[in-house]
């Protein structure tokens, strides 16, 4: 409801805070993300490769966000989510010839299970000692892909040949690839925009910002973060089937590593946690400013990569969007509260 | 492998790399107990320790041992220079902020470190180091034997630091209590930036004595950390004897897990470790039943 | 942030702009470790094409038209090596090579072989990369296979000197990382074949690693050969513990990387004398040129170089050969040329691709397997003959 024209002006203007528009709708800034990539494949049409790489990684920070943001979990484990799915598709590819629509929705059923079971191991823990388990929990499975060769192919590898092809679609064309990874991210980034803005949402946000109250008020804080956990997972894992056709070369160290999950996290951390479009653009900016380093300044990716988390922990603690949303917030509380 | 004698030259490798785990693990333990900060640069101090050692190797031919004396002091400035400038301003925000800081400040150390050294493994060729004395069957290596000296006099003067100073006084009463400290008149932030640059001098000092031993890549700190952090749950997250304990049986289960069962899985057994003790006794295998965290 | 992009944007499209100029050069690609942990390798491979490069184009080009490398920086990442390659398939450059990294290459040989451009691997040698194999994917250096094999050629050699039984059993140790566990395998693989035991197979995770439980455990074994696959720290790290621990055995075998390397003698001192190693290609190979180009790449790196070097050297002169008989630069007629590549006596040997053993357009080039003696590399077998007096091991205590 808006302010009737016979609303007493100027008389407690401030009762009702205005609704930050950047939560109040994501639908036209989702209609304008898609236009934006799908405007991307047309304008550089030779770089779909970066895309892929930038969409992919934008989708997993948005559902790592699921959990470490809105939640306030914040996991160093997720890489072990995108080998899981990237191997599904490919053990289910070599060994069954499943399609690989089955075996993305085996690999999101496989990482919500073991996201049920990693979260009851864990969630009794609190802050550091969870980032630690989940460290714990990702280097475990990364040395069981390596050492257990008759599922994994071990350090060799597992190659994927030939896959099903959906609608007579070549899934290893980078073209396909370009526009399964905008569904990808869409899919996530719709996901995350409904489940926040529901009663979950609510839930965690809750429990992320004080676990006894919100158990006072009737919240089961363990049931929310194991959704969030399993939901974050499952969409995470199926990035990682993508990722899997992708590289269609895969192998235990890239993807398990910890360097993996040290991306996607600190991606959505510079973006900005617990804001819907922040992961993406925290993305945008480190693979865009990689590339270009690629390019230019070569050696000192990695060493920008730190300076900028330092400076964004120290400067703008809520990322970059977070920063934004607040600034926007006060000005319209401001504007209000002027009348 | 059978029979006593090679269990005892395994239970005694374990110990001394397991002297070395606990080096590493205490600086980490303590500045937890005190700040509640989890370091995740710590390894990364570690390959810097290295690194100084190399460097005065190699440039002034300084033997690694005599770079100690170098070494931890120049780690001690640094590391309360770190907490001046970049953890003083977060360790009043809630929240994983510090993990976060720590982190990127990793990345920074090991990247500078890499522009500098190249990706290259560099070392350190002692003749000395590499030999080794036969005590009762038991072969034990003398650059392990000195790495396990030094960690025996700093984890004891660390000791005595904290319980027979008037300042180590001050220091547990921060970590036990920072408001009741503050309000008996102790400056917790000075008691704060001496207890990180006690933690950086101790992870310095163990890169050093890990120079003539193992091989220098800018990138291995990570795992470095990932020990320390083992180490230190085992003992109990804050307690500085439990990182005694938690490193020394650290060293062990890898040397016995490694010898006995498969190689390949030499690092999981430690997290294996880490991951039952969180979950069954989170307090740390040494650790006074506490409230769980 | 703004800043930032309009540059990167601007070089995205003038990428592709860059392609309709004339030809005034011709143009091939190579993607490398330029920066990041394989950067050392790099800058090996740049050293090798400088000098190739001056060859080639002193001697007439391609038909007369100046050669030009295009160099793609992978980053040592695999994501930045597929990016790179998209580019690089974009220009329409009729030959890509690369990279360094298995586990770099083996996505970059699935990449082309999707886009049906030819694809020339130079260094990496996991077996994977061409057995299978495809049909765009060409390989000039010996896959892993090769560095085992040259290795058990100097144990049938030595074996013959000794009498029959002097070398029967072998344990092995290796890292986990594609490449190592690839050489163990034909580690396993030809012991069987040639009639010896491989007692115990252990493999370690990542580098810096202590190996001394390993070692004692093998160290009750007695084995007459201790055959090692490891990088560079790892296989310093190795011999400096197997003489601490003192774990003797008649042969010493470091199965390449590593071993190879001159800082390996560097770093594991006198520990490292009477150790075989495999290599690639040294100064000694009986090809044309070998010492001459030995030369050039120490003048241009300043320090002594490794095979990766040279490597790249018989990249860029088997492109130059390839592109000049190419019947035009459409991918299938490069590769028809690839297919009929017959260069008899490069400085790396003789050089055609073939199928054999379950491998596809593979070079079938022997390795060189060296032994340490005093601090220096001598080379002691070639192409299935001993060249050099190949010296007994003695015990730790007698050194």
């Amino acid at each position: 409801m808006t302010q009737g024209p016979d609303a007493p002006r100027g008389a407690a203007p401030a009762a009702r805070p205005p609704r930050p528009s950047l939560l109040a709708s994501p639908w036209p800034r989702l209609a304008l993300v898609a236009a934006a990539f799908a405007a991307w494949y047309f304008v550089f049409p030779s770089a779909l490769s970066l895309g892929i790489t930038l969409m992919l990684l934008a989708g997993w920070a948005t559902a790592w966000d699921l959990l470490g943001g809105w939640t306030g979990q914040a996991s160093l484990g997720h890489a072990a989510f995108v080998g899981l799915g990237a191997y599904t598709v490919g053990v289910t590819a070599a060994n069954f010839d499943l399609a690989p629509w089955w075996a993305a929705l085996l690999a999101m059923a496989a990482a919500a299970l073991l996201a049920l079971l990693w979260g009851r191991l864990t969630f009794g823990l609190r802050g550091a000692y969870f980032v630690l388990s989940t460290i714990a929990i990702a280097e475990i499975l990364r040395l069981v892909a390596i050492n257990e060769r008759r599922l994994t192919g071990g350090a060799v590898g597992l190659f994927i040949f030939d896959l099903q092809e959906p609608f007579g679609l070549d899934l290893f064309s980078r073209h396909v690839e370009f526009w399964f990874s905008l569904g990808y991210l869409l899919l996530v980034l719709v996901v995350v925009a409904l489940v926040t803005r529901g009663r979950l949402g609510y839930q965690m946000r809750a429990v992320r910002e004080d676990e006894a109250s919100a158990q006072a008020a009737g919240i089961n804080p363990v049931a929310v973060k194991s959704w969030a956990f399993v939901l974050s997972a499952a969409l995470t894992a199926l990035g990682g089937c993508l990722y899997g056709v992708f590289l269609s070369a895969l192998q235990p160290q890239p993807l398990f590593e910890l360097h993996l999950s040290v991306r996607i996290a600190l991606v959505a951390i510079i973006g900005g946690r617990g804001t819907l479009f922040g992961p993406l653009v925290g993305a945008a900016l480190i693979t865009l400013a990689a590339e270009l380093f690629r390019t230019t300044f070569a050696q000192a990716n990695l060493l920008i990569y730190g300076l900028l988390i330092v400076l964004v922990v120290l400067f703008m603690p809520r990322g970059i969007m977070g920063e934004l949303e607040r600034r926007v917030v006060r000005r319209r509380y401001a504007k209000s509260a002027r009348g | 492998m059978e029979g006593l004698a090679p269990f005892l030259q395994n239970l005694s490798g374990g110990l001394l790399i397991g002297g070395i785990y606990a080096l590493i693990g205490v600086g980490l333990s303590l500045i937890f107990g005190v700040m509640r900060v989890i370091n995740f640069a710590h390894g990364e101090f570690v390959m810097l320790g290295m690194y100084l050692a190399i460097v005065l190797f190699v440039q002034l031919g300084l033997d690694p041992y005599v770079s100690l004396l170098i070494a931890a002091p120049a780690g001690f400035l640094v590391g309360m220079v770190v907490q001046r400038l970049v953890i003083a301003r977060l360790v009043d925000i809630p929240g994983d902020s510090t993990l976060l800081v720590t982190l990127g400040l990793g990345l920074v150390i090991s990247n500078v470190l890499f522009l500098v050294f190249g990706a290259e493994p560099k070392s350190i060729y002692l003749p000395y180091a590499t030999r080794t004395v036969m005590l009762g069957g038991i072969r034990l290596p003398v650059a392990q034997l000195i790495a396990g000296g030094v960690t025996l006099v700093l984890i004891t003067g660390l000791w005595l630091l904290l319980t027979r100073t008037e300042l180590g006084r001050a220091v547990r009463a921060t970590a036990q209590n920072r408001l009741g400290a503050e309000l008996v008149g102790i400056d917790t932030p000075r008691i704060h930036a001496l207890v990180f640059g006690v933690g950086m001098a101790l992870a310095m000092a163990a890169g050093v004595i890990l120079a003539p031993l193992l091989f220098a890549i800018p990138t291995a700190g990570a795992s470095y950390t990932l020990k320390a952090f083992v180490v230190t749950v085992l003992g109990g997250l804050g307690s500085v004897p439990g990182a005694i304990g938690g490193g020394l049986l650290l060293g062990v289960v890898e040397f016995m897990g490694a010898s006995y069962l498969s190689s390949g899985y030499r690092d999981a057994y430690g997290l294996f470790a880490f991951l039952l003790v969180l979950l069954l006794r989170p307090e740390g295998l040494f650790g006074r039943t506490v409230k769980r965290v | 942030m703004r800043r930032l992009l309009v540059p990167f944007l601007v070089a995205l499209m003038a990428s592709g702009a860059a392609t309709a100029l004339a030809q005034e050069s011709v143009k091939v690609g190579v993607i490398t470790s330029l920066t990041g942990r394989f950067a050392e390798f790099g800058e090996q491979h740049q050293a090798g094409i400088q000098a190739a490069l001056e060859d080639v184009n002193a001697a007439g080009g391609v038909n007369g038209v100046p050669l030009e490398v295009v160099y793609e920086d992978d980053t040592s990442e695999v994501n930045a090596a597929l990016t790179a390659a998209e580019t690089l398939v974009n220009q329409n450059l009729p030959l890509v090579m690369g990279a360094y990294s298995s586990s770099i290459t083996n996505p970059l040989a699935q990449y082309f072989t999707r886009q049906q451009r030819p694809f020339l691997v130079f260094t990496s040698g996991d077996d994977a990369i061409t057995r299978p194999g495809s049909d765009w994917v060409f390989r000039l250096n010996q896959p892993s296979y090769a560095y085992a094999d040259v290795l058990f050629g100097v144990f049938d050699a030595l074996n013959e000197q000794h009498g029959d039984g002097y070398l029967r059993t072998i344990v092995t140790i290796h890292g986990n990382g594609a490449f190592e566990v690839s050489v163990a395998d034909a580690v396993d693989e030809i012991a069987a074949q040639r009639g010896y035991t491989v007692l115990q197979r252990q493999d370690y995770d990542q580098s810096g690693a202590d190996f001394r439980p390993i070692l004692n455990r093998f160290k009750s074994l007695n084995p007459d050969v201790v055959f090692m696959v490891s990088y560079a720290a790892d296989s310093v790290a190795l011999m400096r513990q197997i003489a601490e621990v003192g774990l003797d055995a008649k042969v010493f075998a470091g199965g390449a990387a590593g071993f190879a390397l001159p800082n390996f003698i560097e770093g594991s001192g006198p520990a490292a004398d009477y150790v075989y190693t495999a290599t690639m290609w040294t100064k000694d190979v009986p090809y044309p040129g070998a010492q001459e180009l030995d030369d050039r790449l120490q003048a241009i790196l300043g320090r002594t170089p490794s095979y990766h070097a040279a490597q790249a050297y018989a990249a860029i002169i088997t492109a130059a050969d390839v592109l000049s008989r190419a019947a035009s630069f459409s991918p299938a007629d490069v590769r028809e040329a690839l297919l009929a590549t017959d260069m008899p006596d490069t400085v790396y040997g003789p050089i055609s691709f073939s199928d054999y053993a379950g491998y596809r357009n593979q070079a079938s080039l022997p390795a060189v397997a060296e032994q340490v003696v005093n601090g220096e590399f001598v080379t002691v077998y070639v192409n299935g003959e001993v060249v050099n007096e190949m010296l007994d091991t003695p015990a730790w205590t007698e050194r």
